[in-house]
């Protein structure tokens, strides 16, 4: 049981607590050992490989045997049914607090500790436009979008997110630099915060800043890091021109951002973090495993993802070479899986870069 | 099924109802047998919860239950949420296209 206050949004109804408790359990069923999909589907694909005597190579071979497989098609159906079936009883859950909940973010958009930075100018960029993992309206349109993201993302990690468990973890693992000195830290596309609040929590005299496009998603970060009573500001910037100086930050921090991002933003992003770095910063990045280091289908389950489940930019992502990348820019790279259940295993990986 | 593209290219995204079963009466029997299985645990969740508490407090014997006759308003909100219970579980009927494209 967690001792910090409850920054999860409140549902309009126990039954919709409970419907969202089963799909929660559904999706862990259907991804992990339940329905074993999965190894099942890798399995058969290797040995579909050993029958025809050669590796897979284009995606599109992988793609028509799984679907060719009955089991591989309804285990496509059932994964986008849980995802609709989500964020439709999410959406009614919120629709009908709406008032309620749009006061209590105008309540805490002026209270601290913190401070919340929206541009009244802000143009968002043509490739936000996506309704990310199928959240209704994108991540920006509506006033509570973040709040839908906070308890969605509570479903989609399955227990590792009711009380910011993953961020805590994650960020846990960054290593600081190699002099010591953390007084400046940078959330690059934090959302509603909980990395950046859980940097502020291990490094306490540090001053943080989240950044983000969706003024939706910084208001539930400002309201969710004041009543946690952490000190972090929050801006609406982009992470591929995030106006800050120089050499700013001793740590700047991506953590799956990068597959939600079109490969020329990619680039960009990698550029504007090595400049806002400074020298023996780090960069830590935790994101989607590369192509080359994924199963059969696991690479099937990328492209999956990014046609079925509202993530364009991610096979384009998988595909590039991030460590590349990242040295063409200044950054000297370590990259690693991260061996953690949420997504299952592989499917996550974390680079770890110094600013050269 | 339609294919929404995004300015920046990537992967083209699937429309809005993907026929994965070949046969979209198929698809919409899946979707409502998850639906059916959400609802008949939220159901199971809060009877157990309700008479947990219940018989707890000593405020009701199964008898009773079992003997219980709603009033005239009662049986209106029990009817207003049997339909909202047959809509959750059969909204799928209606996005069985009339035609497979």
């Amino acid at each position: 049981m967690s001792s910090q206050p409850e920054t999860m949004p409140a549902l309009a109804q126990r039954a919709d607590a409970s419907y969202l408790d089963f799909v929660e359990g559904f999706r862990e069923y259907i991804l992990g050992k339940g329905a074993d999909f999965e190894d099942r589907l890798n399995e058969e694909l290797l040995a579909e490989e050993q029958r025809r005597g050669k590796k897979w190579q284009e995606l599109e071979e992988i793609r028509a045997h799984v679907h060719g497989l009955p089991l591989g098609r309804l285990r496509d159906r059932l994964a986008r049914t849980q995802q609709e079936m989500k964020w439709h009883t999410l959406k009614r859950s919120f629709e009908v607090q709406r008032q309620s909940l749009t006061a209590q973010l105008a309540h805490w958009d002026t209270r601290g500790p913190g401070r919340l930075e929206l541009d009244p100018r802000f143009v968002y960029p043509p490739y936000v436009n996506v309704h990310f993992h199928l959240q209704p309206t994108g991540y920006y349109k509506d006033e509570l979008s973040g709040y839908l993201y906070h308890y969605g993302t509570k479903v989609f990690f399955r227990g590792d997110n009711d009380h910011d468990e993953l961020h805590a973890k994650l960020v846990a693992r960054v290593p600081a630099p190699a002099d010591g000195r953390v007084e400046c830290i940078l959330d690059l596309a934090c959302s509603i915060g909980q990395s950046s609040t859980a940097f502020k929590r291990r490094f306490p005299s540090a001053e943080v800043t989240g950044v983000d496009y969706s003024a939706p998603m910084l208001r539930v970060a400002h309201r969710r890091a004041a009543v946690l009573g952490d000190d972090v500001t929050f801006a609406q910037r982009l992470v591929e021109d995030t106006g800050y100086a120089d050499g700013q930050f001793d740590i700047t921090f991506a953590f799956i951002v990068f597959h939600e991002l079109p490969l020329r933003i990619i680039h960009e992003t990698a550029r504007e973090a090595a400049r806002v770095t400074r020298k023996g910063g780090i960069f830590a990045i935790y994101d989607f495993t590369g192509t080359r280091d994924k199963s059969p289908f696991q690479r099937y389950h990328r492209w999956f993802d990014a046609r079925h489940n509202g993530e364009p930019y991610s096979q384009d992502f998988c595909d590039c070479n991030l460590e590349n990348i990242l040295a063409e820019n200044g950054f000297k790279v370590t990259a690693a899986p991260v061996g953690q259940r949420s997504g299952g295993a592989g499917y996550m990986s974390n680079w770890f870069a110094t600013r050269e | 099924m339609s294919d929404l593209q995004t300015p920046e290219g990537g992967t083209p995204l699937v429309g809005p109802d993907p026929v994965y079963l070949q046969d979209p009466v198929l698809d919409a029997t899946v979707r409502m047998v998850v639906e059916l299985a959400a609802q008949v645990w939220v159901e199971r969740e809060r009877r157990i919860t309700l008479e947990t508490v219940l018989e707890s407090r000593g405020l009701l014997t199964r008898q009773q239950l079992e003997a219980f006759k709603p009033t005239s308003v009662q049986t209106a909100a029990l009817k207003e949420e049997r339909n909202r219970f047959i809509e959750d579980v059969f909204k799928e009927l209606r996005r069985i296209p009339v035609r497979q494209s």
